[in-house]
């Protein structure tokens, strides 16, 4: 279990941080790439597949919990991939990579957003 | 009534996730010494491996009454900062939600790092500073957020 942890849990997390970022940066209305896996719109409390755009009708979407879903699925498929790898050869990469990716995309979602502040 | 309760149970668990969280990031960054007894120091003088479960259930905890109560910041709160043009208060809210997602899907190995493989001093100590940093802003943030639009 420690061995496949060793290697799944960080490749997970990289996953999700790898995914996640550019699904929030990148997803619009007319989005080319469906990145939420589904849309939820609050206003009529109604979960519709992939991506959807809001309007006067149904309400503003949250694409949010769609985000969360698709990168876990990222996460997973990449901590399987992980799992495969040999422990010893990949160990350093994994202890430091853990913590380097996921600041990587803070400062990636933190570029985009900076739109927020009029920086 | 339902959200202001959940609302304050977020608030009041926030404040055990800070505090641990806190203690954690001290006694890592900043440990106790030898001799030392003041308050700070006390404060400081934790053991940091024995914060690691109860901050990660909080954190959870956190995450799901965050989660449960996002719907209606987006119905009742976001459209009004809108029309004021408040894009700032709404930047603080994209960037917590964004970092708070990140964060959580770290969770398993911040406990695989602190609780079965303690070699990688380095690699816990960034995991316990970037959680501390998440929480802290995402408390603060949200806590702006409120004031400039409540849920009530």
């Amino acid at each position: 279990m420690d061995k496949i942890a060793s290697r799944a849990f960080p490749a997970f997390a990289i996953g999700f941080a790898a995914y996640y970022a550019p699904a929030y940066s990148f997803t619009g209305a007319t989005s080319a790439f469906t990145w939420p896996l589904f849309t939820y719109f609050p206003e009529i409390n109604e979960w519709r597949w992939g991506l959807v755009a809001g309007n006067d009708t149904i309400g503003p979407p949250m694409w949010w919990y769609g985000w969360i879903a698709s990168a876990a699925l990222v996460g997973l498929v990449c901590a399987i991939i992980a799992s495969l790898l040999p422990e010893r050869a990949t160990e350093k990469l994994w202890a430091s990579s853990i913590w380097i990716v996921p600041i990587a995309a803070f400062a990636f979602l933190w570029n985009w957003e900076r739109v927020w502040f009029g920086l | 009534m339902p959200i202001t309760f959940l609302l304050v149970l977020h608030g009041i668990f926030s404040v055990f996730l800070l505090g641990a969280v806190t203690h954690q990031f001290l006694s890592v960054f900043w440990p106790r010494k030898p001799g030392q007894s003041d308050f700070v120091a006390r404060a400081r003088g934790i053991n940091p491996g024995g914060y690691v479960q109860a901050i990660i259930i909080l954190y959870v905890i956190e995450f799901v009454l965050g989660a449960i109560l996002y719907p209606t910041y987006r119905v009742l709160a976001r459209p009004p900062l809108q029309d004021l043009q408040l894009t700032y208060v709404i930047g603080l809210f994209e960037v917590k939600e964004n970092f708070a997602a990140i964060v959580l899907a770290m969770l398993p190995s911040y406990w695989y790092f602190w609780k079965r493989y303690p070699d990688y001093k380095t690699t816990r100590a960034a995991l316990t500073a970037i959680l501390f940093a998440t929480v802290w802003y995402d408390m603060i943030a949200g806590h702006l957020v409120n004031n400039a639009r409540g849920l009530l």
